[in-house]
């Protein structure tokens, strides 16, 4: 079996106590003189126990003999790698195997799949058979297998910052427990039932049980704010796949970084999609300060302070007739944005929808409940969950801050989260006031570090465990491979506070589940751990309805003075991914920054702030702006995004970790350009990539800050974007005359069905492009029989991405990173443009007529278009770019030479270049991750999207071996199987049935500059808004 | 030949055919051997030994930064992911095109009858060679992985893997290497007279030894000569095509891709007069500084550095023609693409590099109309440098502007270069002028035999009519000289 050589766990320095057996007294008494004549007694060397000095030897004679061997042999070393002796049963070695599991996201689980490589989990799916998932997954699941083989995860157990054991933390943790002592535990927020269970046992150990949890990115304000307006715990569930009428007031719920994101995007996409044009289609008004992707997604946007939409809700709420909403919406009731929604909320009836974001506070969940109450929608686009059943806090984070600091919490335990980062204004001052600090995480953060003890936790692919879906059904958390360092799980943990054992995490969730499955435990206990959920476990719904609420504490604040919103990361959501450098480079979907976090503003703030940025040799360098309220300041960079409301200023959180790491640093030689390109270079990765904004808030709870004062500060900064590339604006009738992105009202569709053909941007003259004579039309190899007598002739691939139902959110790009080992190269070299994405999201703006302060934002993901008529093919020297029998333009990396001039006459600039040794400097850990089907590339050679060419290759393999032909859904590409609004379209041309083909037969596909008769295999499907032409009218 | 022979012919040499003599000052033909021959037999000149040493630190530059570059990888340079071609492909271009003058000098000019050619042929073709040289390192090193640089040739291996030869970057390979091989001999056999000269002068063992070898046994033999001659002409029809041929194939590496402002039909007689443009502009910057040091200003004369400039200004007016008849095929066209890049040159975030080639190749040689500034040393050196800066940035313009903007605006970047490429560039002129001293210093840097050639006693009919200079049949130039 193969040593994985990457786990070296440092030596623990506490060595336990052992016996000591001795050969004389002078033995015993350390002797110089007999130690001295012991140790010479052998020949030097002989009796050298193999320890530091001698291994230094062997590897020198080593070396030696090796290069002894290869002057004579002059031939590759091999290393030798040795067969299982003994084969287990299921793994058969080239072959995946995939687990279901789940991943705990703030309370709740998404359900996975997860595919193992001899013991090795490399990518990660979501699960077909999860009712949340329904095999979709997000941005974060995607990405969180690298955290798993993140270098900078703790390793080991922490005692007042010096290495300490497991089994001393265990043998302290028995001496805790008292009846008059206080266990205050601040946790994320968690719905595993076995912690629960064990969490209710805290109380045999302890006196006073403060149990808390929070979530920096308040997604729980929904159901807060939901529960409050029905008197009964629910959790709202929306299906906007029922609606015709969709209002967000200041909710991304589109965005990865929202609750219920995946189902959310889904049931969007399934309003959105259109067939036909007579289909319906839905029709989603977004009220927003920042822009985000539902904004994107949206028909109609209002630009508007986050601090108004409250009083903008409000005034909706009273013109469709909620009661008690009126005065606080006094501000906003004429205005037409409001009224026009109105209108259209009372004409949906019950198939429309209201939701709030988590920016706002608790009273406008509660508000947009009543709305949906009343409007007749909850049981259609709203279904209540009842989530009584779950164990609730006991008490808020503020109150055990509060009790922290007078003294009387004796334990404090902090599971998973990291509030010293997250609530920098009082936490780690008030933990100074507590004698026992424990904490367990994945990182020595900032809040292990100020603990007394610092336990690592285990990540969800090491550790068994158990939640809940969005949905309630109950998901098992199975491990699939053993912790790859000293870490343990949350309950496990708990389980040593609340019990005094230490017991396996297996065994409790068993026990655990042994109460949930009552009759024939085992066999029904294995069905749960090979489908990942336990089946019609989810939440009960409940109907109900609102009572009489007074919103008056919804009127907008007179005050015109500039507030600072804090929101999730779109990246790295709130800290938790920060070290995770596929997030660090995914981009921003509406900035497209990466590695940083700035001030976002509108146009007319940056002015009247007096500061904007300026473009130096293609790079951007941005004003940076001091921005100080409630004591603290903080230092960012600004960025202005059009649309975006005045007086306003979006900071995302996140940023500015502070993560001790134990990691070797590498050392560097000043003619290597390692230590520029080295994304893990000094330190943990996510140090010194932007900025703590959670500094300006007094608590998690505050997500609107007020009362700033903002400040130039003269100087500037550098941001890198994967798009633009600080590239000066191109003229917007260029990109008009362009047309890639195309798109028409649905009226304009009905009309003209047919609006993307007659778009299309022709030749001058009027000429037919497609029948211009083609490079390879004599001798294309497609005409020729050797290719046609190639099995994989019989089928011919292609792609289609509907551009009404992508929403841009990046799952694809991190789902096309993990699958096909994209390297990440570090802020720097994006700034330079050498970002390595091979499925890119572009980004346009679009307004009508002249420049508007609030346009349209459009998103097209950019795969390769593998070219029928490929223009990259014909220029490579070395023929190192081929077509395949089956279509697909391939990238044959061991022929490349690296001319670039493939990439060059790219016209769609899919093709990504090597400029370094992107791999050299990757910690071992992170080479775990990697897909062994996919080569990884070296230095100098040229790659692009293959269109997971892999697991076309493997499907053939598994229908040849089966006597088959390929049918639909062998193939998946790994953008296509994680897009969570199902906007992607695989499949084979010559199946006559293939969903493929049905998507091309669709009025609304185009092939992106198709008169350069380059005959892509990509194509799209033009994009389809549903503005309200009352709206329209008003604004004409 | 008598004193008073030799006398009366350099009086009539004066008007010979009626033009201005080719050489000029009194020369004899031994004059002509002893001034030749003389540079390469003296002690090492100190002025020498400085030149060479700083051109020995440009050559140092180049070797160090390419190999910064080969540890490193191709990163270090300041390419991106639209702009996959820089100061690389830039340079190559460049150094293709300045080798252009010295084969078009001896080979066209020398079937043309040109025959004011012969005092620069041989200092215009070792320009050449070296400049290819130049050319050359680049193609090499510029390639992600340059250790399989050698794919790109067609080596008959095992796995029947050949090139592929659509790629206009092999037709490249093949046309530099061809063009390169066949200069080299060109110059070489055109050298073996004058090698055998410097043999029979030589005074030492090893000097007479090495110069024996490459004079390959040579004396003058009337069959020697038949053979030189007859091998010199084919060897230059030869040469001659490849002339035309090389540059158009380096602009088939842009003209055959679909990227707009590349893909342009005008671009091989585009290119190829922008090379000979070029060319002769080094020719007369080299020359000028040499004429004057080795003091040969009596070979090398002024109105031979006239014709090289009213060639300049004939090969600058064509590509500045070129440039205007892009911008009307773009327009002309009605394509978006073509027309923004076109538009995007001028005005964009390179318009200072299409301004500083516009203004230094087609505007600035325009000054050569005026007869005084033709004829003028310091401003023809002047002109001359300005012409290559103009015609570096032409080819920075087509290879950076056409692709940094592209067709799809989200890709769109900007490329700025890294101190390794300016190094590489500086370190190339290192490497070319290390070449040219070292054949200023060892090799005769004029075609002696060809030279004495053109002199009008070299006429086998010059003493026909009892030394009065005229050859049998001449109708009589002018009555003064009838004497």
């Amino acid at each position: 079996m193969i040593e994985l050589p990457v786990i070296t766990k440092p030596e623990s320095d506490s060595g336990s106590p052992h016996k000591r057996f001795w050969r004389s007294l002078r033995d015993l008494e350390r002797d110089p003189e007999f130690i001295r004549s012991a140790k010479t007694e052998f020949l030097p060397g002989a009796s050298d126990a193999p320890g530091e000095s001698s291994r230094r030897q062997f590897v020198q004679l080593m070396a030696a003999s090796m290069a002894m061997v290869s002057l004579s042999a002059c031939r590759k070393p091999v290393e030798k790698i040795l067969p299982y002796t003994r084969k287990p049963e299921e793994i058969v070695p080239g072959n995946a195997l995939h687990y279901a599991t789940s991943m705990p996201d703030r309370g709740v689980v998404s359900g996975l799949l997860v595919e193992s490589r001899e013991g090795r989990p490399v990518k990660i799916e979501g699960n077909p058979q999860h009712p949340y998932n329904q095999g979709s997954s997000g941005v974060f699941e995607q990405a969180s297998i690298l955290n798993l083989y993140d270098p900078d995860r703790s390793q080991q157990v922490l005692r007042d910052g010096t290495t300490s054991t497991w089994a001393d933390f265990v043998a302290a943790a028995r001496q805790l427990g008292s009846s008059n002592r206080t266990l205050a535990v601040v946790s994320e927020p968690v719905s595993s039932p076995t912690l629960a269970g064990l969490r209710s046992q805290l109380s045999q150990n302890f006196g006073t049980v403060l149990w808390s949890e929070y979530d920096p990115t308040l997604a729980g304000r929904q159901e807060a704010g939901y529960s409050s307006a029905f008197g009964t715990r629910v959790r709202p569930r929306f299906r906007f796949s029922q609606a015709t009428t969709i209002v967000s007031f200041d909710a991304d719920f589109l965005a990865p970084t929202s609750f219920g994101f995946i189902e959310n995007t889904r049931e969007y996409a399934a309003s959105r999609r259109i067939t036909e044009p007579t289909d319906s289609v839905s029709r989603l008004y977004a009220i927003e300060s920042d822009y985000s992707i539902t904004g994107g997604m949206a028909d109609n946007r209002l630009g508007l302070r986050s601090g108004e939409i409250a009083s903008f809700a409000a005034a909706v709420a009273s013109l469709v007739g909620v009661a008690g909403a009126g005065r606080a919406g006094l501000a906003f009731v004429d205005h037409p944005f409001a009224k026009a929604i109105a209108d259209e909320l009372q004409q949906s009836g019950r198939n429309s929808v209201c939701v709030a974001g988590a920016s706002q506070p608790e009273l406008v969940h509660t508000l947009c409940a009543a709305i949906n109450d009343q409007l007749g929608a909850i049981g259609t686009t709203v279904e209540l969950l009842n989530t009584s059943t779950v164990s609730q806090p006991n008490t808020s984070v503020e109150d055990v801050i509060s009790r922290m600091r007078s003294g009387t919490v004796d334990v404090l335990l902090v599971l998973g989260a990291n509030p010293a980062y997250d609530i920098p204004s009082s936490f780690a001052e008030a933990m100074s006031s507590v004698a026992t600090t424990i904490h367990c995480g994945s990182h020595v953060d900032e809040t292990a570090r100020l603990a007394g003890w610092h336990l690592p936790k285990s990540h969800y692919l090491e550790a068994w465990g158990d939640g809940r879906a969005y949905d309630g059904t109950l998901s098992v958390i199975q491990p699939l491979i053993a912790p790859l360092y000293d870490s343990h799980s949350d309950i496990e943990v708990l389980n040593v506070l609340a019990n005094g054992t230490d017991l396996a995490g297996y065994d409790l969730v068993r026990q655990q589940w042994s109460n949930v499955i009552s009759s024939n435990f085992e066999q029904r206990w294995k069905q749960v751990l090979h489908d990942g959920i336990l089946p019609s476990t989810s939440f009960a719904t409940v109907s109900a309805s609102t009572g009489a609420i007074n919103f008056a504490g919804l009127a907008a604040n007179a005050v015109d003075d500039i507030e600072v919103v804090i929101r999730a990361d779109s990246t790295v959501l709130d800290g938790s991914f920060a070290n995770n450098a596929w997030l660090q480079e995914t981009p921003d979907p509406v900035t497209k920054i990466v590695w940083d976090n700035v001030a976002l503003l509108s146009q007319a703030t940056a002015d009247q702030l007096g500061v904007g940025g300026y473009v130096s040799k293609g790079k951007y360098y941005a004003d940076l702006i001091t921005i100080e309220a409630n004591g603290s300041s903080v230092e960012l960079p600004v960025w202005i995004v059009p649309g975006h409301a005045d007086n306003s200023i979006t900071l995302s959180l996140g940023y500015g970790r502070n993560i001790s790491t134990t990691r070797e640093q590498r050392r560097k030689v000043f003619f290597d350009t390692d230590q520029r390109t080295d994304v893990y270079g000094s330190g943990a990765l996510a140090n010194g990539v932007g900025k703590n904004v959670a500094v300006l808030r007094t608590g998690p709870a505050e997500s609107i800050v007020r009362g700033v004062s903002v400040s130039r500060t003269g100087a500037d900064y550098l941001l890198a974007t994967t798009q633009d590339h600080g590239a000066t604006e191109p003229d917007s009738v260029t990109i008009e005359k362009r047309d890639p992105v195309r798109m028409a009202t649905v009226d304009e569709y009905r009309a003209n069905p047919d609006f993307v053909v007659e778009t299309e941007p022709l030749l001058p003259g009027g000429e037919d492009w497609d029948v211009y004579p083609e490079l390879w039309s004599k001798s294309h190899p497609k005409e020729e029989n050797a290719f046609k007598d190639n099995p994989y002739f019989q089928n011919q691939w292609a792609m289609s991405i509907d551009l009404n139902t992508c929403t841009g959110c990046n799952t694809c790009m991190v789902a096309c990173q993990s699958e096909n080992n994209i390297q990440v190269v570090g802020k720097d070299e994006v700034s330079r443009g050498r970002e390595m994405h091979w499925i890119r999201m572009d980004r346009y703006f679009v307004s009508d007529g002249d420049l508007s302060d609030n346009p349209q934002m459009v998103v097209q993901p950019v795969p390769c278009m593998h070219c029928e008529n490929a223009p990259c093919e014909s220029v490579c020297p070395v023929a190192a770019t081929v077509h395949s029998p089956d279509g697909t333009n391939q990238m044959i990396y061991n022929r490349c030479i690296g001319t670039r001039y493939c990439a060059n006459n790219c016209p769609y600039k899919v093709r990504r270049f090597n400029f370094y040794n992107w791999t050299k400097t990757l910690p071992l850990s992170v080479h775990m991750a990697q897909n062994p089907d996919v080569t990884v590339r070296s230095r100098g050679v040229m790659e692009k999207c293959s269109y997971c060419i892999q697991r076309i290759r493997k499907a053939n393999a598994v229908s040849n071996l089966e006597n088959r032909t390929i049918e639909e859904g062998d193939v998946q590409t790994a953008c296509q199987q994680a897009c969570p609004a199902q906007a992607i379209t695989f499949g084979d041309l010559t199946d006559p049935d293939s969903e493929i083909n049905k998507v091309r037969s669709s009025s609304r596909r185009y092939e992106m500059l198709a008169p350069l008769n380059v005959k892509p295999r990509t194509s799209y499907l033009a994009r389809i808004n549903n503005p309200d032409p009352a709206l329209a009218q008003s604004e004409a | 030949m008598s004193t008073t022979n030799t006398g009366d012919a350099r009086e009539l040499a004066v008007d010979f055919h009626g033009d201005e003599p080719l050489i000029s000052g009194d020369m004899s033909f031994h004059d002509i051997t002893e001034l030749v021959s003389g540079h390469t037999e003296k002690r090492t000149p100190l002025g020498w030994l400085a030149a060479f040493a700083v051109a020995n630190i440009g050559l140092l530059i180049l070797v160090t930064s390419i190999a910064y570059l080969f540890w490193n990888g191709t990163g270090v340079w300041g390419l991106n992911n639209p702009v996959g071609w820089g100061f690389a492909i830039v340079n190559f271009v460049f150094w293709v095109g300045i080798g252009h003058a010295g084969t078009l000098i001896s080979a066209i000019l020398f079937l043309f009858r040109q025959q004011w050619r012969t005092a620069i042929n041989r200092s215009a073709e070792a320009m050449t060679i070296f400049a290819v040289i130049c050319a050359l390192v680049f193609p090499g090193i510029h390639v992600g992985r340059v250790w399989a640089a050698y794919w790109m040739l067609p080596i008959p291996n095992q796995m029947e893997m050949w090139p592929q030869f659509k790629s206009p970057l092999l037709w490249d390979v093949f046309a530099v290497s061809v063009y390169f091989t066949v200069s080299l001999v060109f110059w070489y056999v055109g050298m073996i007279p004058d090698l055998a000269t410097l043999r029979d002068r030589a005074t030492k063992g090893l000097r007479q030894k090495v110069l024996g070898f490459f004079s390959m046994g040579w004396t003058g033999a009337n069959r020697h000569w038949r053979n030189y001659e007859k091998a010199y002409l084919l060897l230059a029809a030869l040469a001659t095509p490849l002339v035309l041929s090389v540059h158009s194939v380096v602009s088939f590496d842009f003209a055959v891709s679909v990227v707009p402002g590349w893909h342009t039909t005008i671009f091989p007689p585009y290119f190829v007069a922008g090379a000979i443009f070029s060319g002769f502009a080094m020719v007369v910057t080299l020359l000028v500084i040499a004429r004057r040091i080795y003091k040969i200003e009596n070979i090398i004369t002024i109105g031979h550095l006239e014709k090289m400039n009213i060639i300049i200004l004939l090969t600058g007016t064509m590509v500045g023609f070129a440039y205007i008849t892009e911008f009307f095929m773009a327009w002309y066209s009605g394509v978006e693409y073509e027309q923004y890049a076109f538009l995007n040159r001028a005005t964009g975030p390179y318009a200072w590099a299409y301004w500083t080639m516009m203004s230094c190749n087609l505007l600035f040689p325009q000054f050569f109309w005026i007869k005084k500034l033709r004829r003028s040393i310091p401003f023809m050196f002047v002109a001359s440098i300005i012409v290559n800066i103009g015609m570096w940035f032409e080819r920075f313009v087509i290879t950076v502007t056409s692709l940094h903007r592209d067709y799809l605006p989200s890709s769109w970047d900007y490329y700025s270069p890294t101190i390794i490429d300016v190094l590489t560039l500086i370190g190339s002129f290192g490497l070319f002028f290390t070449l040219f001293l070292l054949f200023l210093r060892f090799l005769p840097m004029v075609a002696m035999a060809e030279i004495k050639a053109v002199k009008p006693e070299a006429d086998p009919h010059f003493y026909d009519h009892s030394g009065d200079g005229q050859a049998s049949g001449t109708p009589s130039l002018t009555s003064s000289h009838s004497e």
